[in-house]
């Protein structure tokens, strides 16, 4: 399993090139409570028109983080940059939309209400605020229940109403900690279109979860927080490629497989029946015609691609 | 603490929502709140107890001198006064204290106060929007109890009209509606005071309770403190000194000594709550 060991170092590196500047950047963040270091030193992009799917274990810093990038909390040191400002944050948030720690409203209004006065402290919202408010509820399936007050919704309810606020004007950068937290399972389908038309209208999305199949379903960019430091960040694709790299062909004749493919600079071996190529070496098409030259009969080359899962318990283990 | 951001109003690309927008919403929200809505009904039924109290005891026994409640029984718009005098000892600070819990500690502890700061609402705006709010529960609870006290010790008394003062003079019905309007304008100055400070209590706590336990107990240890003749020299920067000084309005001449004194200290207590509520808010976590 030499590719277990090396592929992290293939990920933690790929900061996305430059030109189209990032959503939100953070260098060298870091914020201490007292002596608990909840981030420490984190450098992270988050790539215009990418969903960033931000995972770590809890108490890893996920939320710290995203308080800090929101102007929320102030960093012990580092530098945060929203939509391309670095100095005045505020300037940026009419145009980002957060759900963060949960949902946050007031009991004795309805759902509509409550959108309402947040409504009216909408920096980009102008004249009448019920279209935008209704249609936001009606985006994320609360229409029915708008009129009815707060206290009475569900965990869900409540969910869908904090994602219906961050909703209420185009955005260019969404911010979901936890969006999934509570919802059943036509909610986390309704979370998962959400974020997809998101993404289709160009909108950043920076979401925040433990449920690793979520992220893997709607992200295309993640980044792994641990003990408040980031382990990896990069293109999901590449990660789970890097993550699994070992090819395995089948073939009628092992031995022979196996000696053509050393012979073309493959530490290739025998494994129950078939050739296993480790990551990093061959292409498949390399591989191919090296056993084609060799004569050796090719019946399959297969990538087994990583689940993210295994990724991540990989990368947290290791490190833990 | 007002005039203080100048409201830009470009629409796109503008950074804040209007100040005029906030606030608004900040009172819509204020007087929609079950709370506050309970707390001005009981506060109108002050006076009214105070009315049904005196009409049932009927007139003042005489030759005994005139107390202030016995007062009210021969002349209706010492009520108002009364009313707001006995408000002032503690009602009407608990109720600009629940306002001012609930503008900034209640937010937090909503998990609203988040949201408001993302919008953004500035965090000065902050301050500007719920100091609006606090203001105007003091105003109308302070409205409630005169107009209420007016109108009960008009039905009790019968017939609007002149106003005897405690001097023994009687006042025109102009000059007593005068009275009223400064004893008002006075306590609301008072209740300035105790919001301030609430208000910069509210900024340092997630918990409402924290504000109102806070302002009960503060005015019950100014009480004692005020009681205790060795801290005489301490007196002079007590808010609870001059609660009543208040019921100086039913006196004639007017003097204006004790209400001058307490509502300057009133001043120098709003000076300080706004103060700290200023530096807090712009460091708060959310």
């Amino acid at each position: 399993m030499t590719a277990a060991t090396t592929a992290p170092a293939v990920g933690k590196e790929s900061l996305p090139d430059a030109g189209a500047a990032p959503a939100a950047r953070v260098r060298n963040l870091r914020k201490t409570f007292g002596n608990v270091v909840a981030v420490d030193g984190v450098d992270l992009d988050i790539p215009a028109g990418s969903v960033l799917g931000m995972l770590g274990p809890n108490g890893s810093g996920k939320t710290t983080l995203i308080r800090m990038l929101l102007g929320l909390t102030r960093p012990t040191a580092g530098r945060v940059e929203l939509l391309g400002r670095d100095h005045d944050l505020a300037a940026a948030l009419p145009d980002v939309g957060a759900l963060v720690e949960g949902p946050g409203f007031h009991p004795f209004l309805s759902g509509r209400d409550n959108l309402l006065r947040a409504a009216a402290t909408e920096p980009r919202l102008d004249g009448d605020p019920r279209g935008p408010v209704d249609a936001a509820l009606e985006r994320v399936g609360l229409a029915d229940a708008a009129r009815r007050r707060y206290r009475g919704y569900s965990l869900g309810m409540k969910q869908r109403l904090g994602l219906a606020a961050a909703l209420l004007v185009p955005r260019r950068l969404v911010v979901l900690d936890e969006p999934t937290n509570g919802l059943d399972p036509a909610g986390t389908r309704d979370v998962r279109r959400v974020v997809a038309e998101l993404h289709e209208a160009g909108t950043t999305v920076l979401l925040s979860s433990h449920l690793l199949a979520e992220v893997e379903a709607v992200c295309s960019h993640v980044a792994v927080l641990q003990h408040g430091s980031l382990l990896v960040s990069g293109e999901l694709s590449s990660l789970l490629e890097a993550g699994a790299g070992e090819l395995v062909v089948t073939t009628d004749d092992p031995a022979a497989g196996v000696v053509a493919l050393r012979a073309a600079g493959a530490g290739a071996y025998h494994r129950d029946g078939g050739v296993v190529v480790p990551a990093g070496t061959l292409s498949p098409p390399e591989v191919v015609a090296a056993l084609v030259r060799a004569e050796v009969g090719v019946w399959e080359v297969r990538r087994d691609r990583a689940h993210l899962e295994e990724l991540f318990a990989r990368l947290t283990e290791e490190d833990a | 603490m007002t005039a203080t951001l100048p409201a830009p109003s470009r629409a796109a690309s503008r950074s804040h929502a209007p100040l005029s927008r906030l606030v608004a919403a900040e009172l819509r929200w204020v007087l929609r709140r079950p709370r506050t809505l309970v707390v001005l009904g009981l506060l109108a039924l002050i006076p009214v107890a105070v009315a049904i109290g005196i009409a049932a005891a009927g007139a003042p026994e005489s030759g005994r001198g005139p107390g202030l409640i016995a007062q009210v029984a021969g002349n209706g718009f010492v009520l108002p006064v009364v009313a707001l005098g006995l408000a002032l000892t503690l009602l009407l600070p608990l109720a600009v204290a629940s306002a001012a819990a609930d503008a900034v500690a209640g937010e937090a502890a909503a998990g609203t106060l988040r949201g408001l700061l993302i919008s953004p609402v500035g965090r000065m705006r902050l301050v500007v929007m719920k100091s609006a709010g606090v203001v105007t529960v003091a105003v109308l609870a302070v409205v409630i109890i005169a107009v209420v006290g007016m109108v009960a010790g008009t039905v009790v008394v019968g017939g609007p009209g002149s106003l005897i003062t405690l001097s023994g003079t009687t006042l025109g019905f102009g000059e007593a509606l005068g009275r009223i309007a400064l004893v008002a304008t006075w306590t609301v100055g008072q209740l300035l005071a105790v919001g301030a400070v609430a208000l910069a209590i509210s900024t340092l706590t997630e918990h409402p309770l924290v504000v109102l336990a806070s302002v009960l107990g503060g005015m019950i240890v100014f009480g004692v403190l005020s009681a205790i003749p060795a801290l005489e020299w301490l007196r002079p920067l007590l808010l609870t000194t001059g609660l009543t000084a208040g019921t100086d309005v039913l006196r004639d001449p007017l003097p204006l000594d004790g209400l001058a004194s307490s509502s300057l200290r009133a001043l120098v207590y709003v000076v300080v709550g706004m103060t700290i509520t200023v530096v807090r808010m712009r460091r708060r976590d959310a």
